[in-house]
């Protein structure tokens, strides 16, 4: 049984447990007590993760850290439709791991900023703010271009890759951390479409998007 | 800024209102809930919920109500009316729970709207030629008249000349205050017109549109350059604000709620006042010997409806009589009723199927809901005989529109007996007719489909009074409790017996009045100025409830059910009376 090395209020657990509900993946979440106890820097938990990090992810034994690391093996592990993490894809596979390393960006601003709000990290809030909104429109006009062009999704798929599933989190949280996303339209309607994939799930925080089956429909039938 | 409030401004495009998504918009720092309906209205909402204030621009758009996100109040498309509270599900919500709408106009490929516009939106003479094409719009953290100061130094290639550098570009305050830049290159022009929208004091939308819209292999590389240098422009733009002085956010005015719509509200002199003007837009065969007839608004928008709702319908000549509205959620654009011919009409039907005709004009009431629908039941069953069919209609069309689980049984004579067949269909599986049986069929039928009573099971019953006795009795019998059996009479067919004479205490008015027989209560209260609403007066629909203090109510309605009679505790003043010399009323 997978273990997951897990905190309730964490965008980056979070995306874990949302991708492992999509795949259907069975696993035994293991609290961590990140705030206030400050487990994750425990002696214990280091030797399990030296940077002090979550999540971590134990797999028989097969220990791995790093959230985006631990969804390229869920993907090729768990995914049978091979479209989360295509790796027979060059052009898509790169575009995944650009996405991905860009969500590392989003949460050392959006939930850096979330931390200082919300769990009393020392942080400098306004340029947590500013680069998160630096980055929401690169993510907006992205999102645009690719609406335009009949994309629903980060990369050029008529499918979402473990891409959308890494920059979901601190986007759909960035509030948490005063980041307003009125100013990015696409972005708002992107979250809608990540809500609606079958298997969705929520955290605290992010309130689910209603049905809309039959644009589905009439999508499937054009 | 106050004459600001009167211009109209673009607040969206067009392709920001996607199929149920809800966008977020603001305009002179007041915020926008914007969102389109699945009918292709576009609602422009204050961003609050009436209930906690949390923002609409996060709720559930369905297609044809807004959902909160936190406690699921639910708001009609056009009308902005609640229409169902989730802690209050046995309860139709006061119609006067209503937010604040603002208009909303679709031209451009853009949405218009404004605070408390004049007029229309502008008509602009440039876009009259051409297909207009709106470009990805730019938020700016800047002060609208800074961002259109600079607007004016914007340069870019035309659209056949996308990839050239040697356009010459000129600039003029166009229509509505925008300003327009024609490009030109060689024997090629283009134009484009940016509209600035001031969100706040200091924050921007540049809403540019090119007048015509680029060869379809070009329009992805002219929005591309559009976007590359307005989006240059506007770090510029940015740069220099900064070094500006931030000024104050606007404090956009959140109006309280009126004193009229806050208060309880005001006593007319007759009960049944009709104060809408509806004009017959349609009037149609909707089955053998019903009439469907569509109500439109002479002036203005109709208001809020919910499942169960009936009006009052003032006829030419002189009688009133209820109908049930149909009408599906969000569907607010008129009132649908379906009127059988009664072969021992009074005068009422007779005037409606044959003297009213589409053009006509009448009066009608508000919406009353006595007949409220809940949707926290876990499975809903309607049963329908005839034309009652009309309030369960647009029952099931409420839970079918959100997915709960329900069916509707349906008792008719024939298949073109049963009414409105077009929406009839669009009910899939929910619906199941039960054709041409006899009273003793009927009740074999009835006995097979109440037979699984479970707790939070609900059943709404309308149909002609035998039926109704017949489906109430084997409810009973089969141990659904009084709360979970709804039922709405036609009319109250018991023999009124008026012979009794007692006295009555109102409470509040303090005030002593005899009630002689021959009169009613609801006749004697009027007589002494004493306004109390009511519909139907004859004890069937419920509006003229009141609560009873002390003494003892001999009840003759047909609106109630045993629980509510034997508890003594509220009476229908327009057919009921007392069995105690005293009642003591709460009015």
């Amino acid at each position: 049984m997978i273990k997951l090395y897990d905190y309730e209020l964490s965008g980056n657990c979070y995306k874990l447990r949302l991708f492992m509900n999509i795949l259907d993946v069975e696993y035994e979440p293991v609290a961590i007590d990140f705030y206030p106890g400050k487990e994750h820097k425990s002696e214990w938990f280091l030797k399990i993760n030296p940077l002090g990090q979550l999540p971590v992810l134990n797999d028989d034994g097969f220990v791995l850290r790093d959230a985006q690391a631990i969804l390229v093996y869920l993907a090729s592990k768990f995914d049978r439709s091979g479209k989360w993490y295509p790796t027979d894809q060059p052009e898509l596979l790169g575009a995944i791991n650009q996405w991905m390393a860009f969500s590392d960006g989003i949460t050392s601003t959006s939930s850096a900023a979330r931390l200082h709000d919300g769990l009393f990290y020392d942080f400098d809030i306004e340029a947590c703010r500013a680069g998160a909104h630096r980055l929401f429109r690169i993510l907006d006009e992205h999102l645009w271009f690719e609406e335009k062009q009949g994309n629903s999704w980060l990369c050029s798929a008529d499918h979402p890759t473990i891409a959308d599933i890494a920059c979901f989190p601190y986007v759909i949280l960035s509030e948490e951390g005063g980041i307003s996303r009125q100013d990015y339209p696409a972005i708002r309607r992107w979250t809608d479409r990540v809500k609606r994939i079958p298997g969705f799930m929520v955290m605290s925080g992010v309130f689910p998007a209603g049905p809309a089956f039959k644009q589905q429909n009439q999508e499937m039938s054009a | 800024m106050e004459t600001l409030q009167r211009n109209w401004y673009p607040i969206a495009s067009s392709s920001d209102l996607p199929f149920r998504h809800t966008f977020h918009g603001q305009l002179l720092g007041r915020e926008f809930a914007v969102w389109r309906a699945d009918d292709g209205y576009v609602n422009v909402w204050e961003n609050r919920c009436l209930h906690r204030g949390v923002r609409l621009s996060i709720g559930i758009n369905d297609g044809a109500e807004l959902k909160c996100q936190y406690h699921g109040w639910r708001y009609a498309n056009r009308t902005a009316g609640c229409t169902y509270i989730p802690a209050h599900p046995a309860d139709a919500p006061a119609r006067t729970i209503c937010n604040r709408t603002y208009p909303a106009v679709e031209q451009y490929g853009l949405i218009w709207s404004g605070e408390s516009p004049d007029g229309e939106p502008p008509q602009i003479a440039e876009f009259d030629s051409g297909v207009p094409f709106a470009l990805r719009p730019i938020p700016v953290n800047a002060p609208a008249d800074l961002v259109a100061s600079k607007l004016g130094e914007y340069t870019f290639q035309p659209s056949a000349r996308i990839d050239g550098d040697g356009a010459t570009v000129q600039s003029e305050i166009g229509p509505a205050g925008c300003i327009s830049l024609m490009s030109a290159e060689d024997d090629v022009a283009s134009r484009v017109l940016f509209f600035v929208q001031p969100v706040d004091s200091n924050r921007s939308v540049i809403r540019g549109v090119l007048c015509e819209c680029p060869e379809p292999p070009d329009e992805h590389a002219v929005l591309m350059h559009h976007n590359q240098r307005v989006s240059a422009l506007r770090d510029l733009i940015e740069a220099e604000a900064v070094k500006l002085p931030t000024p104050e956010p606007m404090q956009p005015v959140i109006h309280r709620v009126s004193e009229e719509l806050a208060s309880m509200p005001q006593q007319t002199l007759s009960g049944r006042t009709a104060p809408l003007r509806v004009q017959v837009s349609r009037k149609w065969d909707a089955a053998d010997g019903i009439a469907g007839i569509e109500l439109t608004a002479v002036n203005g928008q109709l208001p809020t409806f919910q499942p169960g709702a009936h009006i009052d319908v003032h006829m030419p000549n002189g009688l009133v009589r209820q109908y049930s509205l149909t009408n599906g959620p969000g569907e607010t654009q008129s009132y649908t009723i379906g009127v059988k011919l009664e072969p021992d009409s009074r005068g009422g039907s007779q005037c409606m199927h044959e003297d009213v005709r589409q053009g006509d004009v009448l009066a009608i009431s508000e919406p009353r809901n006595n007949f409220p629908l809940r949707r926290d039941a876990i499975e809903t069953l309607f049963v329908a005989g005839g034309i009652g069919i009309t309030p369960l209609l647009s029952m099931a069309r409420a839970l079918g529109h959100s997915n709960l689980p329900h069916e509707l049984h349906y008792f008719a004579q024939s298949g073109q007996h049963m009414a409105f067949p077009d929406v009839l269909a669009s009910l899939d599986e929910a619906l199941v007719p039960h054709l041409g049986l006899d009273p003793q069929a009927t009740g074999k039928q009835l006995d097979k489909l109440l037979g699984g009573y479970e707790p939070a099971m609900h059943l709404y019953v309308c149909g002609p009074g035998p039926m109704l006795e017949a489906t109430r009795r084997i409810a009973a019998e089969h141990g659904w409790p009084d709360e979970s059996v709804h039922f709405e009479y036609f009319k109250n067919t018991n023999e009124i017996d008026d012979s009794s004479s007692f006295e009555i205490d109102l409470a509040r008015s303090v005030m002593t009045l005899q009630v002689p027989a021959g009169k009613t209560i609801l006749e004697v209260l009027r007589d002494s100025g004493v306004d109390v609403p009511s519909s139907c007066e004859q004890g069937a629909c419920g509006t003229c409830m009141t609560t009873v203090l002390e003494g003892e109510p001999d009840h003759q309605d047909v609106y109630l059910n045993e629980s509510e009679k034997s508890s003594g505790d509220c009476i229908m003043t327009c057919v009921s009376r007392a069995k105690s010399d005293r009642l003591v009323l709460d009015i």
